[in-house]
């Protein structure tokens, strides 16, 4: 049979222009900050400025605490629903679609009203207001992302665990004297490691890149960084794209190698 | 009392165990949805028991519950003189080897043999030791650190095995354990499970619907049809002397010839204008069911015998065996004729005639 054909190229092409082009001319227009000439002064200026390590490395702990909150949150919760209540999962899908109807700004008021006060409970205060310390704003900017990300992390988790046999593996460890916490931490997580990656990954590049929480929670985040950046500037965020989109390949390429040569968790051998 | 002790069992899905009494109406109006209906048995130590019977029969459900990954809606578990009826299954010290084999994809053959080891945290060396005898015992030891995707199904399954048995538990669960095998390896493997079984004297239970593997394993074999016992007996006595119409059916292939009691007293009776003698007390009504296996019946008229006779319609060679189909009445009896270089053989179409010792046929009363 022919392969491929005028149309099959035409299509394979035209995708690829129109995926790279912006990227070209965003990183041609980066590198033309002095008149006439080609050069990284862009990169060099952006990276020179103190405030660009100081929101990026604050935004990578963020993403990275998001993406520990995320787990612990999800897979035992997706686990779950796998496990023993099958029927619930479209109630479950439902509920981590939310983020995807309800705009950031309404989940940053919604977070500022209900945690600006003290937990008073019969005249004492249990809990000062998280708003008024800057850990408080971290844990509550943490749980902010982990609700953002839920559509995608969730979404990996369910899709990792229905390419394992769920039941069968958890009954087996069962069977061999396991506890919940060792099933999850020893069988069930390492299985997940693919998928894991995948939801890891998304939340990374939301919580890099968002504005809206950070901003109303007043954290120095990136996602602010780069708007006020944009505002006053025309070359240096050109330059922070087209870097943000580079480790956003890296991390890709990390994913490609963490799971590459193994096959897939449902794969068996012959029966032979 | 015995080593396992399986007491008065129910099993009804979408009830709360423990939340029926067991002598009410209500529970009686629900019986007809019970997975698992009046389950009693014993099993002595050391004993490799099957239980057998079609889809849906109760069996894995059983298992399940000695397992303690289902709950008996009422009724205990007994191992050992202790009840485990409501312990947990990691807590129960019980190996269960599954049909989809559940090798831990992320760990090594080795890993996974030794995964219960670690699990209770025993020693390295003891661990190390456990998982060489394991693999030696399943006549794997060069294969420690391959991954299960890189074996084929029967070496799973016996890693698998390896892996219950490294635990030392006291009691054995094989649910379907060759089911996803092909033949050649299911016969293989299933003596290999006997001799393991054996060598470590360990009490087995096996589910399967097979009945073959079921005969050929067991030390005693449960047959069990929508939830009940039907029967249980040595594999000789389950193929030999069925006492119901489904365990006759279901074990074995089975002729029925619905026939007409014409003397009681010397077990005549009359099949379509056919006469022939059962040997043993008949069944009372005027109507009974003779019961013949296929290998009982022989080609031709012998001596002293009963015999019917009919038309070939079928003829199969099966190897050992040649299966032979005869029109007779309404039924079409299945003859099976041991294999010789001399046979000679009938053809379709022609008439053919049957001969059977008395005591081959047994009678049941017509349903």
């Amino acid at each position: 049979m022919k392969r491929g054909g005028f149309w099959g190229w035409f299509w394979v092409l035209f995708a690829t222009a129109y995926f790279l082009l912006p990227l070209i001319g965003a990183f041609t227009f980066s590198l033309e900050m002095r008149r006439g000439v080609l050069s990284f002064i862009a990169y060099e200026r952006a990276f020179a400025d103190p405030e660009f390590w100081r929101t990026f490395l604050y935004s990578n702990e963020m993403a990275l605490m998001t993406i520990v909150a995320s787990v612990a949150l999800l897979v035992p919760t997706v686990f779950w629903v796998h496990l023993r209540l099958p029927r619930w999962r479209p109630v479950v899908e439902f509920i981590t679609l939310m983020p995807f109807v309800i705009p950031a700004i309404i989940l940053a008021f919604g977070i500022i009203k209900v945690y600006k006060s003290p937990l008073v409970i019969g005249g004492f205060t249990i809990l000062q207001a998280p708003t008024n310390s800057v850990a408080g704003t971290n844990v509550l900017l943490v749980a902010g992302y982990t609700v953002l990300a839920m559509p995608y992390m969730y979404r990996a988790v369910d899709a990792g665990l229905r390419a394992i046999d769920v039941r069968t593996l958890t009954e087996a460890a069962q069977s061999l004297g396991a506890s919940w916490f060792t099933i999850i931490v020893r069988v069930i997580l390492p299985n997940l490691r693919a998928a894991l990656l995948s939801g890891a990954l998304l939340t990374f590049a939301i919580v890099v890149g968002e504005l809206t929480l950070a901003s109303f929670l007043d954290r120095p985040a990136f996602g602010p960084y780069l708007f006020l950046l944009g505002q006053h500037r025309a070359y240096e965020p050109a330059a922070l794209s087209i870097v943000s989109f580079g480790l956003t390949w890296v991390a890709m390429g990390l994913i490609y190698l963490a799971t590459r040569g193994r096959p897939g968790p449902g794969q068996v051998g012959g029966a032979h | 009392m015995a080593f396992l002790d399986l007491i008065h069992l129910k099993k009804a899905f979408g009830v709360r165990p423990g939340s029926l009494p067991s002598e009410t109406p209500h529970l009686r109006r629900v019986s007809a949805t019970y997975a698992v209906d009046d389950f009693n048995l014993e099993i002595e130590r050391g004993e490799l028991v099957s239980f057998l019977g079609p889809s849906g029969c109760g069996k894995t459900t059983t298992l399940r519950i000695v397992a303690g990954f289902e709950q008996p809606t009422t009724g205990k578990v007994i191992l050992d003189g202790a009840d485990i009826t409501n312990v947990p299954p990691s807590k129960r010290n019980v190996g269960m080897v599954f049909q989809a084999y559940a090798l831990f994809p992320n760990m090594t053959v080795g890993d996974n043999v030794g995964f219960g080891m670690r699990v209770s945290k025993k020693p390295k060396e003891e661990i190390q030791q456990r998982v060489k005898e394991m693999l030696g015992l399943i006549k794997m030891p060069e294969l420690e650190n391959r991954y299960p995707y890189q074996l084929s199904g029967g070496q799973q399954q016996r890693v698998a095995l390896a892996r219950a048995l490294a635990i030392k538990p006291q009691v054995l669960l094989l649910d379907e354990p060759l089911s996803a095998l092909d033949a050649k390896i299911r016969v293989e493997l299933r003596y290999e499970i006997r001799r393991i079984q054996q060598e470590l004297g360990i009490t087995t239970i096996y589910v399967t619907h097979d009945q073959e593997e079921a005969l050929a394993l067991s030390d005693r074999v449960v047959v069990m049809s929508a939830g009940h016992m039907e029967q249980v007996g040595k594999p000789w006595e389950i193929y030999n002397y069925p006492t119901t119409e489904f365990v006759a059916g279901f074990v074995g292939t089975l002729n029925q010839l619905r026939s007409r009691v014409v003397d009681a007293p010397t077990g005549e009776l009359d099949y379509h204008g056919q006469h022939f003698k059962v040997s043993g007390e008949l069944p009372p009504g005027e109507t009974v069911v003779a019961m013949l296996r296929p290998e009982q019946l022989r080609m031709g008229v012998h001596e002293g015998e009963n015999q019917l006779t009919g038309k070939l319609i079928s003829l199969a060679f099966l190897g050992a065996i040649v299966r032979m189909g005869v029109e007779l009445g309404e039924a079409i009896v299945t003859l099976d004729a041991l294999n010789e270089r001399r046979l000679a053989l009938p053809k379709i179409g022609e008439p053919l005639t049957i001969s059977f010792p008395p005591h081959a046929a047994w009678v049941m009363a017509a349903g």
